[in-house]
């Protein structure tokens, strides 16, 4: 057969979202790609300009359907360094709470896609089974399982409902038993050592060059996790471990990602005890009027009026699930933040599909861009 | 006094209705409708209506099961609300394909694109038509049904390949290539499998290999065979984790990926149909086919129609070893099919051949167990 470029996308199985990536192959084998982004547009940083600062984590949400919090964390930190806004202890506990738990969320949701694109039929539905359980604690708090509005400036909207705590230690204990099951499934499994070991190598230094981050590099043998490195909210107070792995492969990834998911449990789980023991506030109480205050009246001394509100600049880098995501919030004394800048990690790592895709076979476009972990929404934002 | 089959039985059913008909109606209406030639005939066509029932019903429930084993490997149901446990839910899907509109894409070759489904589903009932399923349900004693059977199972990857072809989309040609690599690959250690059971049964009869097993089933002493028979018959079958001609991760949906409403349906029909043949052929060769062990209590045997509810017992047991393999396993990868079909499944087929010549001269080998001499 002669060379010839084939259109995977932007409606096509492979690609767990909305683009195209375009293949240059010569029989089975991959001569060449062109991954081409979006086709999922929405505009969100620039419809943030024309919404209260509270309004936007309402989009959010919107910028990756798994992982919600995270992007919420993102922008609200970066909001409060623009706004000079400090959250209380307990809110941000309760923000590392969803970022872990989305994290586990998101992780599994992966792990689903992932073998599904492997063809293994079981797995992808346990792992549908057992994110529900997190979907079903975020509900419990947040009356919604993936659009979640949760976090503000200044704090979260609400404090976690009585029982709580009991609940999630039950679904991490169930969660910690499952991961075996999960490791059963693909490691065990000779056809699955043998499509992923040597998949889609990609270096360090071509990591480090093209910009890819989170489990992709840490999978490169480089230890690099921005909760330790850079630290945010409460991370500095909580004892984890970096998860890395060797191989630079399809399978490191695997192992990385599966390793998180128990340093995400173990988190959780100190986070849980300190939410157990710390009862207070969840919301900043010197909060300005125009974003919400929930406990200031009207002149009281935490009352501060718009136009006397400094002016201010907040960077932010989170990692996400899917690598480190970057926000840049500017506020120019509005209602409103006057500019809004988002780094995707996912188009980062998606950009360099050339270094991982060519000299391999079609059959392993689906494992590759799986345990590249594809989220399209954040992508093109 | 010949055994009862399923032609004799359609014969007779033809043959007393015309004469009863033949009686009532005067001459040279009453003489036409008695004669022999016209008795023959429909009495063929009605056999072939039956069999043709027999094998859609089959392949229909075989639907069922496979999503109902499937649901509870993956920790749910499966169909649960059209009929009793969802079993009319197949009936219902089917009805919703046949109102479909039927579409061909512009560039694509017309006469490929519906002979490929026809002939491919023709095929596959023909496969079912020639199988023996009891004593009595046999289309006749061909002294050759097993290759028969074999070749014309070997004939889908072609009508794939021409459907793919026609098609005119670069992923159904990709899912045609990589079928007709997958036949090549996966027919020689099937056919060399398939002759250690001839070596020991001493006869291309199926009828007689089951018979043949009336003592010792064949899986025991002919293990290596069997394992050489299932793999192939996975990937004959298309089924994870050998489904690479439609594998719905890379190729949207393989060699099919063009083809909607009925269309569709003739190639779910007929893939379910090769899949209910490959189980009845494990079962034929390896699991003593209708019989069961003499130390069984006859009762077990005795009840009316007790072959064929033994035979399709153990059929779908067969298969349902094919489903739980698509719930546990992942797709291997064209290269490495290839390899594990040249590189390891011949030499393990020729293996089979070895170990059944020696068994027939030696007749019992340690672990294997004994067989009985060739016609005894």
């Amino acid at each position: 057969m002669s060379e010839m470029w084939i259109n995977m996308g932007p409606q096509h199985p492979m690609t767990h979202g909305l683009w195209n990536l375009r293949v240059k192959i010569d029989g089975e084998m991959i001569l060449d790609v062109d991954p081409e982004m979006g086709y999922l547009h929405r505009g969100i940083e620039k419809i943030s300009e024309d919404r209260h600062y509270n309004e936007v984590v309402t989009l959010m949400d919107r910028c990756c359907y798994v992982a919600g919090f995270a992007w919420e964390h993102l922008y609200i930190l970066a909001s409060e360094g623009a706004l000079h806004i400090q959250p209380p202890e307990r809110a941000e506990y309760l923000r590392v709470l969803c970022d872990e738990f989305q994290r586990i969320g998101s992780h599994i949701m992966w792990y689903a896609a992932f073998v599904q694109d492997l063809g293994l039929m079981s797995p992808f539905l346990y792992g549908m089974r057992d994110r529900d359980l997190v979907l079903d604690l975020f509900q419990s708090y947040t009356g919604a399982r993936m659009t979640y509005e949760y976090m503000r400036v200044g704090g979260v909207r609400s404090d976690l409902p009585p029982g709580f705590t009991d609940r999630a230690r039950q679904v991490l204990d169930w969660l910690t038993q499952r991961y075996e099951e999960y490791d059963q499934l693909c490691l065990g499994s000779t056809i699955f050592r043998k499509r992923c070991d040597d998949l889609g190598t990609l270096k360090a230094a071509d990591c480090v060059a093209h910009g890819v981050t989170g489990p992709m590099l840490r999978a490169a043998g480089m230890k690099r996790d921005l909760r330790r490195d850079r630290p945010y909210a409460v991370y500095p107070q909580l004892d984890f471990d970096v998860a890395v792995a060797d191989g630079a492969d399809v399978t490191a990834r695997y192992l990385v990602r599966m390793e998180e998911l128990r340093q995400s449990v173990r988190i959780l789980r100190q986070v849980v005890d300190w939410l157990d023991r710390h009862p207070g506030p969840v919301m900043a109480e010197q909060l300005p009027r125009w974003l919400g205050a929930p406990y200031a009246p009207v002149g009281a001394e935490g009352y501060l009026l718009k136009r006397n509100f400094p002016k201010g600049v907040g960077f932010s880098s989170v990692e996400e699930p899917h690598g480190e995501a970057q926000a840049y919030v500017v506020n120019e004394g509005g209602e409103h933040p006057y500019r809004v800048k988002f780094r995707s990690p996912v188009f980062a790592n998606i950009s360099a599909a050339r270094q991982y895709l060519v000299g391999y076979h079609v059959a392993d476009i689906p494992p590759i861009m799986g345990s590249v972990d594809v989220c399209v929404g954040e992508v093109d934002r | 006094m010949a055994p009862l089959t399923l032609y004799t039985v359609s014969n007779d059913l033809v043959s007393s209705l015309l004469t009863a008909l033949g009686n009532a109606i005067p001459n040279p209406v009453g003489a036409w409708l008695k004669s022999p030639d016209l008795i023959t005939g429909l009495s063929v066509l009605v056999f072939a209506a039956i069999l043709l029932a027999a094998s859609m019903l089959n392949t229909i429930l075989l639907i069922w099961w496979e999503r109902k084993l499937l649901g509870r490997f993956m920790d749910r149901r499966g169909a649960m609300h059209v009929g009793y446990a969802g079993l009319l839910q197949n009936f219902a899907d089917g009805l919703k394909l046949f109102r479909k509109n039927t579409f061909q894409p512009r560039e694509a070759d017309s006469l490929g694109f519906y002979t490929g489904p026809a002939a491919y589903m023709v095929t596959s009932l023909i496969l079912f038509g020639i199988l023996p399923i009891s004593s009595g349900w046999n289309s006749g004693a061909l002294p050759l049904t097993l290759l028969l059977a074999l070749a014309i199972f070997s004939f889908a990857p072609l009508f794939i390949f021409i459907s793919a072809w026609s098609s005119n989309n670069k992923y159904s040609l990709m899912g045609g290539m990589r079928s007709a690599a997958q036949m090549i690959a996966y027919e020689v250690p099937i056919l060399l499998a398939v002759v250690a059971v001839v070596i020991v049964a001493g006869s291309f009869d199926l009828t007689t290999i089951v018979y043949e097993q009336q003592n010792y089933w064949f899986w025991g002493p002919l293990v290596v065979a069997l394992i050489v028979f299932v793999a192939g018959m996975l990937a004959e079958m298309e089924r994870i984790p050998f489904d690479l001609p439609e594998a719905e991760a890379e190729l949207v949906e393989g060699w099919n990926t063009e083809y909607g409403g009925m269309l569709f349906a003739f190639f779910m029909l007929a893939d379910y149909l090769r899949a209910l043949v490959g189980s009845i052929l494990v079962v034929l060769l390896f699991l003593g086919g209708w019989t069961l062990p003499t130390w069984v209590p006859a009762a077990a045997t005795s009840f009316p129609l007790a072959g064929i509810f033994w035979f399709m017992l153990k059929t779908y047991l067969v298969f349902g070893l094919f489903v739980w393999v698509r719930a546990a396993l992942p797709r291997v990868r064209t290269d490495q099919l290839l390899r594990i079909g040249w590189n390891r499944m011949i030499p393990l087929s020729l293996l089979s051949i070895f170990l059944a010549a020696l068994l027939v001269t030696v007749k019992c080998l340690p672990f294997l167990g004994c067989v009985p001499s060739p016609g005894s």
